[in-house]
């Protein structure tokens, strides 16, 4: 897998903020003979994915919709922007890492973020630190379980993640007999802090994606999900442990449910059995967004930092101009589409 | 030494599981005390009807390899459309609703048989774009039908157990079945489930069945979602991934696998039915929710069991490897 991108433009390098290593087929284009192709060598366009094309279109639209829109430029208004991508985002980093390991999504994000914030919760009296691990430790068990029936019996993920949803939270109802769970003593109100004017949650939010972006270009595990993600069975037959690998994966993934709903704890001060809320479907729709293809083997952290980003920047200037959520639900879903048609497009040109 | 099952998973899952649900449902005065009603059969149908288009819809692309998850969404759009547009004439509303419903499968079904992506992604995203438009349609607040002349009409009772919606719902499922067992469009659509290149191959029009089957998927999803906002007289902007995940379980337990290929409709009657069952079990015994949705768990999980591969080639290795040990003892 080679770094494959063929920079052509300065406007193309700089809107590219993502590195290399997607295993793009952009490495072999055929040399455009036409008229326009002529014509597109000469803009410096020639060889540039749609899916490039598409986001510097969407994203001159946000900067260029913002700029005529009072307040959107503004330090507050970005601090506003980054507080609202934080939560999701944490757990789309982890889903995203997932996804490029080749086990597509998860539904039962929602329900595992509602168990850890309750765990969190119920266990303060032992100490922030001690509840943070608990939740952790929590989070990564009840995931990184879905993984190894996964990665070891190469179940299907969105039925095995709906009958885990239906477990996690019937075990929840059960335990906390349906009633919203309060803490004994409040221990966590420094995660609520807000360094320089933002929300500690963004500092974790950046912090992981970076974390995450080292791992996945830089470690043998990180390499080995990719290559399970592209090809599973390849990857067997080149001594891959798939079943160890996966499991990684979605250790990973559990630890930012687990991260979230840490967070989400912290700011509603109690957790019932409807806290994890759309979690599940907003962190896929980041991942989509951010150009992850859903079949694995392609994709980043960077990239998802994006696209969750770019959807708050969009929910976010929608609002200013005074539409509803309705509006801005429906930009955000065909902003997915979008993306998950350039992306697809872009990779599978020249193959069919 | 192949051992084979005496029925194909696809008509095994869904008798086993029908049959255990329907025991159950005939034990509950046992547990509440009351003996059974035809009352409760009708709302068992009811319950049917609530689901069973859905179950249909998101099925038929299931058989073929593919998950439509806006199903959802459409069947929101439909109870609104049908709705907003059906307060004076509740035909009209449902006609609409439908037709919406329609284009957007033909659209979808379009965009992922010509470019050939996989169908989650894109649902994803249309189910995302659908609930926005529900909730901008109505203010994202619930929309009261006034026509009480067609709430009425709607939940007359036929032979005291049948409704004009799971009337509706039987015959929908009727029709799939006659379609999929009399026609070769059934073998057509288990096949691209199968292996999408043999079909191609063995001259199945892939490309167009798909197209059609996320139209009839969209179609049915709108449907139930109108008659469904008509019974209740009201349409919900937002019913959340519920009636997805129960009609993904009803698909399930009906014998359709997720890997495509394998279902058939009236599989998926006995799917939605047992869900149904379930839920007016839950209604009867007032017994706390959080036992259906172990219960749910445990069946899907045998479910995950049953169709995951590496499990079965797992088992298959064992018992060589046993098989192997048990020869090598029996030598002197």
């Amino acid at each position: 897998m080679t770094a494959a991108n063929n920079d052509h433009s300065p406007v193309m390098a700089a809107a590219r903020d993502y590195p290399g290593g997607q295993a793009s087929a952009d490495t072999v284009r055929p040399t455009p003979t036409s008229a326009a192709g002529a014509a597109g060598r000469f803009l410096l366009w020639r060889g540039t994915d749609p899916l490039d094309i598409g986001i510097v279109i969407v994203v001159l639209a946000v900067i260029v919709t913002g700029a005529l829109t009072t307040r959107f430029f503004s330090v507050a208004n970005a601090r506003a922007i980054l507080a609202s991508t934080s939560w999701v985002g944490i757990t789309a980093i982890g889903a995203t890492v997932v996804m490029i390991a080749g086990s597509a999504v998860s539904l039962a994000v929602s329900q595992t973020a509602t168990v850890v914030a309750m765990i969190f919760l119920a266990t303060q009296q032992f100490g922030l630190a001690a509840a943070i691990v608990l939740a952790l430790l929590s989070g990564v068990a009840i995931t990184a379980l879905q993984g190894a029936v996964i990665g070891f019996w190469t179940a299907n993920p969105i039925v095995l993640t709906i009958a885990a949803g239906f477990a996690i939270g019937g075990v929840a109802t059960w335990i906390s007999g349906g009633t919203t769970v309060y803490p004994q003593v409040v221990r966590f109100n420094g995660l609520n802090d807000t360094p320089l004017g933002l929300p500690l949650a963004v500092y974790i939010l950046l912090a992981l994606t970076a974390a995450a972006q080292w791992f996945l270009r830089r470690t043998t595990a990180g390499r080995h999900m990719y290559l399970i993600g592209e090809n599973p069975r390849a990857a067997r037959a080149a001594g891959v442990p798939v079943g160890r690998v996966t499991v990684i994966a979605w250790a990973i993934f559990g630890a930012c449910i687990a991260l979230t709903g840490v967070f989400l704890a912290a700011f509603n001060t109690s957790a019932n059995a409807g806290l994890g809320g759309t979690l599940s479907l907003d962190a896929i729709a980041a991942v989509l967004a951010g150009g992850t293809a859903i079949g694995g083997g392609k994709g980043s952290a960077l990239r998802t930092l994006g696209g969750a980003l770019l959807i708050s920047a969009i929910s976010d200037l929608l609002l200013l101009r005074g539409f509803s959520t309705g509006i801005q639900l429906l930009v955000k879903g065909l902003l997915v589409g979008f993306v998950v048609i350039a992306v697809h497009v872009s990779s599978t040109r020249g193959r069919r | 030494m192949i051992r084979r099952p005496a029925l194909p998973p696809e008509t095994l899952i869904p008798a086993v599981v029908l049959a255990v649900v329907l025991i159950a449902f005939l034990c509950t005065p046992l547990i509440s005390g009351k003996a059974l009603t035809t009352f409760d059969v009708y709302n068992t149908f009811q319950g049917l009807a609530q689901l069973g288009l859905l179950t249909l819809g998101l099925g038929v692309t299931m058989i073929a390899g593919e998950f439509d998850l806006s199903v959802v969404g459409t069947y929101a759009l439909g109870g609104m459309i049908a709705v907003r547009t059906g307060q004076s004439s509740a035909i009209l509303g449902v006609v609409l609703a439908v037709a919406a419903g329609a284009t957007i499968g033909a659209v979808q079904g379009g965009l992922i048989a010509r470019l050939r992506i996989p169908s989650l992604p894109v649902t994803l995203a249309t189910y995302i774009a659908l609930l926005g438009l529900t909730s901008a349609m109505s203010g994202g607040l619930s929309v009261t039908y006034t026509n009480t002349g067609a709430t009425l009409w709607i939940d007359r009772h036929f032979a005291s157990i049948f409704s004009t919606p799971s009337l509706v719902t039987l015959a929908g499922f009727v029709i799939a079945a006659a379609i999929f067992g009399g026609t070769r469009l059934g073998r057509g659509v288990r096949a691209i489930g199968g292996d999408r290149r043999a079909s191609r191959v063995a001259g199945v029009r892939v490309e167009r069945t798909l197209v059609g089957l996320f139209t009839v998927s969209g179609t049915l999803a709108a449907l139930g979602g109108a008659l469904y906002s008509y019974s209740y007289a009201a349409a919900n902007p937002n019913p959340g991934l519920q009636p997805l995940i129960l009609a993904a379980v009803g698909c399930l337990v009906g014998g359709v696998s997720l890997a495509g290929g394998r279902g058939v409709p009236i599989g998926l009657l006995a799917g939605a039915l047992s869900v149904a069952l379930l839920g007016q079990i839950d209604a009867i015994t007032a017994i706390p929710d959080y036992y259906t949705e172990l219960l749910y768990a445990a069946l899907l999980g045998v479910i995950v069991a049953v169709d995951a591969p590496g499990l079965r080639r797992g088992i298959d290795r064992l018992r060589a490897r046993t098989a192997t040990t048990r020869i090598q003892d029996r030598r002197p």
